[in-house]
């Protein structure tokens, strides 16, 4: 695939400039040319740094989560936006689907719209007219297409708009969010129209938040946060890295660390039974957490603990090495301690672990970092209630 | 510059299709639609001669009627021109294509309308017996009058989407702009007045509208031509600024889809 890119983008970046007063007038323009010009605080980079190719065929899927600078991303590929720095090279028609039926004006038919639409992707009529029949049967819209698209209903709107942007067959489609609308049927449609273009070799680029479809229709995906590309590889790997990022996410604000730092505990790693590292486990598991911890001075009868909470911050269980009857004489310099927890019990879910460290009277606090790592459990047969308890049943004798 | 004349060429048949968009909503649900285009210069020209009539005013019709019409062209253009960007934020924010198209299929439409009032106006001066003159001229003003509609309608395109003042000092300059041209009124008395070469000539050309309806009128009535040198300043002024509005929109336009 090397030396065949469609889509190459280097050192990219894109800033916007946020307006102090929402919409711009003369008035406020000049005020913001004379207060703080150049400060850069009003400046906010959506893109900073991006640098990737997309080889001819490949089907790259887009992740990340809300305001992480996908359709940004893609405006830009789309030619609509600007980068800011680096730059950008598309080979061969781009067609974006970056919101369906977007360029369709109420008041016109559908018919007009399929033509206004097909000249502005840059198809001439007579292409167009060769398109229409099948434009028309697949959004299924036969007997309306001589109608004003504001009497469609939004169903009937997405599926035209579908139809024209595959329809204008080009070479490199972008695809923004398409799998969120539409009935099921539809979104089978889309999905078989999209596995279609696949394999005629074209390039696709899809963003969507329905992860196991994207992790099945890509050859790659690239995962975007605040603007930074942090995966891009293979689809489960990256997906994989993207639940993680969105678990640290959805459980921060959460998080304290306090204490008075004597000792520090300076990072904790979670590995599985075969001594993965890892932050995903199922019920039933074991999990090993290895707690790296510094002290700067000597240190006697320290005692370390953990907590395990559930994302609302709700105690689960807790225990420490002095309640656990494992001595820790004295610590001094780096050194590291390993808890060990059989079976775990919980339901799917996100959970949090805190880790402390503390005298042995309890009155220091040496280090503490409440609710600071997330694990998640994906278990394969759920259950009701929080935690699993293993029970069975017996038949009683028949009394009489 | 040349580069964006290839690319919109390049684009014509979206250019045509923006056309006919844009005069489609312009009638959108009207009864009469395209008759409307030729139905209103003659409500214009029926209004106008009768209030002419009842107040006694000393002032040859057919000069007014052309002004009016000659006029109307200009206004509308700048009028829609405030919502050609912005108007079709979707399709800039989606698609990508010259966006000149856009102030361009909105002058465009009016100009079809325009050419519809036109037919109006030549018919209602054959009715009124005008001689016709230097006919020759008529091509030159109509497309000296299009660059100027054109370049203005670039700059107040692009600077609406950036400040939404503009409609606001627009119609304050277009109130004070038709009463400073000779619409209702024509500049034939200055000959009278100042002999040729006197910087009264010059100030007054320095409008571009003030040579393009002279010239027009020129065309049309076979009115007499005030003073050479001005009306070619006046004409040179009205491609200068059509120039200076494309450029400054291009200038402008890789900033429409972070503005929108």
């Amino acid at each position: 695939m090397t030396g065949d890119h469609v889509i190459d983008v280097q050192g990219m970046g894109k800033r916007f400039r946020l307006h102090r007063s929402g919409t711009r007038t003369f008035k406020s323009a000049a005020l913001d040319l004379l207060k703080a010009r150049g400060s850069g605080k009003r400046d906010f980079w959506a893109l900073q740094d991006l640098s990737f190719t997309v080889g001819r065929g490949e089907t790259l899927g887009i992740i990340g989560s809300n305001g992480a600078g996908k359709s940004t991303l893609l405006s830009l590929l789309a030619k609509t936006k600007v980068p800011t720095t680096g730059s950008i090279q598309t080979h061969g028609t781009v067609s974006s689907l970056l919101e369906l039926g977007a360029g369709f004006h109420p008041d016109l038919t559908g018919r007009e719209n399929v033509f206004l639409a097909g000249a502005i992707m840059g198809l001439s009529r007579a292409q167009m007219r060769d398109r229409f029949d099948a434009i028309v049967a697949f959004a299924e819209l036969d007997e309306f297409i001589d109608q004003p698209v504001k009497h469609y209903s939004s169903g009937m709107y997405v599926r035209l708009g579908f139809a024209v942007a595959v329809e204008v067959d080009p070479d490199i489609l972008l695809i923004d969010e398409v799998l969120a609308v539409g009935d099921v049927n539809f979104q089978r449609k889309c999905i078989e129209k999209m596995e279609a273009f696949r394999r005629e070799g074209k390039t696709m680029l899809i963003i969507s938040h329905d992860l196991p479809t994207i992790q099945s229709i890509s050859d790659r995906i690239l995962l975007l946060d605040q603007g930074r590309i942090v995966g891009l590889g293979e689809p489960d790997a990256v997906v994989g890295s993207y639940r993680s990022l969105a678990r640290k996410q959805s459980v921060s604000g959460l998080e304290r660390e306090w204490g008075t730092g004597e000792i520090v505990i300076e990072g904790v790693d979670f590995m599985n039974a075969s001594g993965k590292e890892s932050d995903c486990f199922a019920c039933g598991d074991s999990l090993t957490a290895r707690i790296h911890y510094r002290a700067d001075q000597r240190i006697e009868n320290p005692v370390f603990g953990f907590s395990l909470s559930d994302p609302q911050g709700r105690l689960i269980f807790g225990s420490n090495t002095q309640i656990g009857g494992a001595k820790v004489p004295v610590v001094e310099g780096k050194g590291s301690l390993t808890l060990d927890l059989e079976n775990l019990p919980m339901a799917t879910g996100t959970y949090l672990f805190s880790f402390s460290v503390h005298s042995a009277d309890h009155r220091t606090n040496y280090h503490r970092l409440d609710h600071y790592f997330a694990i998640s459990m994906e278990n394969e047969r759920s259950f009701e209630g929080v935690c699993f308890m293993p029970s069975s049943w017996r038949m009683g004798e028949a009394s009489e | 510059m040349p580069n964006i004349f290839h690319d919109v060429m390049a684009r014509r048949e979206l250019f045509l299709i923006l056309v006919g968009r844009n005069m489609k909503i312009r009638y959108k649900n009207s009864t009469l639609g395209f008759f409307w285009s030729l139905l209103s210069p003659i409500f214009l020209i029926v209004i106008y001669s009768v209030f002419f009539g009842i107040l006694k005013i000393q002032m040859p019709l057919p000069v007014l009627v052309s002004g009016i019409i000659v006029w109307q062209f200009l206004a509308m253009c700048l009028g829609d021109s405030l919502y050609a960007v912005m108007g079709n934020a979707n399709l800039v924010t989606k698609a990508s294509f010259p966006r000149l198209i856009l102030p361009l299929s909105m002058v465009g439409a009016n100009f079809i309308n325009f050419l519809l009032s036109f037919v109006v106006l030549v018919a209602y001066l054959l009715i009124a017996k005008v001689s016709f003159g230097a006919l020759y001229l008529l091509p030159i003003a109509v497309l000296t009058q299009f660059v100027l509609c054109l370049g203005l309608a670039s700059i107040l395109s692009a600077a609406n989407v950036f400040f939404r003042d503009t409609e606001h000092i627009l119609s304050v300059v277009l109130l004070a702009w038709f009463f400073l041209s000779p619409v209702i009124y024509d500049l034939t008395f200055i000959s009278d007045k100042f002999v040729e070469g006197h910087w009264v000539h010059t100030v007054l050309f320095l409008n571009p509208m003030a040579g393009i309806l002279t010239l027009y009128r020129v065309a049309l009535l076979s009115s007499e031509c005030p003073e050479v040198k001005s009306l070619c300043l006046s004409i040179g002024i009205a491609w200068a600024i059509g120039v200076l509005g494309v450029a400054i929109f291009q200038k402008a336009q890789p900033r429409f889809g972070d503005e929108l």
